[in-house]
């Protein structure tokens, strides 16, 4: 990814009379670490930046500065409204997608800058191969290899070790929507679900005790919720007192309660960023059951979130040859 | 020990199931004792959280039952449900819980018998699985 020409278009977009601030990504303050930047002015435009260790998700800051106002009518989606340029990578522009399907935004008041994304570092395993980095660090990917800069002492490391599990399966690498696009189109991997097949066929027993070991050690801090980009319900039943659905006292029980009722809630939404898997402090793998939930929603309703913002969500429609042969 | 009796958390749609196990009543068709029922407007008003609150609080099995597919009282409602409880019984069964413990049925306001039927043949099936302990809150 060339750095300028990120910084252009961004000049570009920033000089747009319309768009009010831009997001993107910045180096954070210490070692591998990447923090959200939002530009107003040409200024800050140096501070911009991209590489494979930006694997956070813009999406979420959107809602952050208040949400984008909704462009009602014709005549307002003509006229310039405001808008926020905002970066994204493939899951992200999924996401944007499905949270536009949903009409939680309007896709008026975004101006996206797309970028074809290789795939991201997973900050977990680049932190235990190089534990205690204080300097900010540089990474730049080469022939599937990633050239890690620590303290102008330069390392190379094979792509497969560092990069997060979810792009390892990422089907859709390039942007699918965008008001400009930076570097060529990529090819997606194709749909593998091999993992979620495995642990399917196990007894329900085995099954019972592998997800209540994971879900045991849950601490309800709720990063999982708060980092997802699909989750952006004003109301949540979590913080639901009558009825209170889920208990804030952390036991098995409690937590299973929590995470089937997440799981499900993204059921035909989950756009498989991996975010939530990410900011997870104990490691529990919470792609295992959402890519549950898309691979069902992919065989029996032949269903994929945020591939096109015209369509209605999935819960909200149906078709009369919906598999039937469960109901009595 | 007396036989284990299940406890299912029948959901029945106001416009037909509820009617259906009315007419059970009626017409002194006999069915388990082990199910109790909630009415709701439609089984689109079923909430996915209905369930598994229902299954916390000590149900052994849920049966959502409402009008056969294309008669609903307010057209599309058993249809959105129907894809609702098929991803949500998946779910559960990823997690270890029996599917056989969620269960749908379609029942119109004229068949008493198949409603005696549904509920014989749940409670069976919940019989032979035992009380479901996995899922319960240690405190209610």
């Amino acid at each position: 990814m060339n750095i300028q020409k990120l910084k252009d278009e961004a000049k570009r977009a920033i000089g747009r009379k319309e768009v009010t601030h831009l997001i993107g990504y910045q180096k954070g303050s210490y070692g591998f670490r990447i923090s959200p930047i939002f530009i107003e002015t040409k200024e800050e435009l140096d501070r911009l930046t991209f590489s494979p260790l930006c694997s956070l998700s813009l999406v979420n800051y959107l809602t952050i500065e208040g949400k984008p106002a909704q462009v009602q009518s014709e005549e307002e989606k003509k006229s310039k409204a405001k808008k926020v340029a905002i970066f994204v990578r493939g899951c992200d522009s999924r996401a944007l997608n499905q949270i536009i399907a949903e009409k939680g935004l309007s896709r008026e008041s975004l101006y996206i800058i797309g970028i074809p994304c290789k795939g991201v570092i997973d900050l977990k395993k680049i932190e235990a191969q190089f534990p205690n980095v204080v300097d900010p660090a540089e990474v730049v990917e080469e022939n599937g290899k990633y050239i890690i800069t620590i303290n102008d002492q330069t390392h190379e490391v094979p792509k497969e070790e560092l990069i997060a599990d979810t792009c390892k399966v990422c089907q859709y690498p390039t942007p699918l929507t965008y008001n400009k696009l930076l570097g060529d189109k990529l090819e997606g991997n194709p749909a593998n679900y091999d993992d979620i097949q495995k642990l399917e066929e196990k007894t329900p027993e085995e099954k019972w005790s592998f997800w209540q070991n994971q879900l045991d050690r849950c601490i309800r801090c709720y990063a999982c919720k708060n980092s997802c980009p699909l989750c952006y319900c004003d109301g949540c039943i979590l913080d639901k007192l009558t009825p209170q659905w889920v208990r804030r006292s952390v036991d098995t029980n409690e937590n299973l309660m929590f995470h089937v009722t997440r799981a499900f809630h993204l059921a035909g939404r989950c756009v498989s960023c991996g975010e939530c898997e990410r900011v997870c402090p104990v490691g529990i793998p919470l792609m295992k059951l959402n890519r549950k939930m898309e691979k069902d929603v992919k065989e029996l309703f032949d269903f994929e979130a945020g591939k096109d913002p015209e369509v209605k969500p999935l819960l909200n429609t149906f078709n009369i040859e919906d598999p039937d042969d469960f109901v009595l | 020990m007396s036989e284990f009796e299940p406890n299912i958390v029948a959901f029945l749609c106001n416009w037909c199931s509820y009617a259906g196990a009315d007419l059970t009543g009626t017409t002194r068709t006999h069915y388990p004792p082990t199910v109790k029922v909630i009415r709701v407007m439609c089984t689109g008003r079923v909430n996915p959280l209905f369930v598994l609150q229902a299954l916390r609080q000590g149900a052994d099995g849920v049966l959502i039952s409402g009008c056969h597919p294309g008669e609903c009282h307010y057209l599309k409602g058993n249809f959105l449900a129907r894809r609702r409880f098929l991803l949500m019984k998946n779910l559960l069964e990823y997690i270890g819980i029996n599917p056989s413990r969620i269960r749908m049925s379609w029942v119109s306001a004229s068949e008493g018998k198949k409603f005696a039927d549904v509920i014989t043949e749940v409670t069976e099936d919940i019989k032979k699985l035992g009380p479901l302990k996995s899922f319960k809150r240690e405190i209610l």
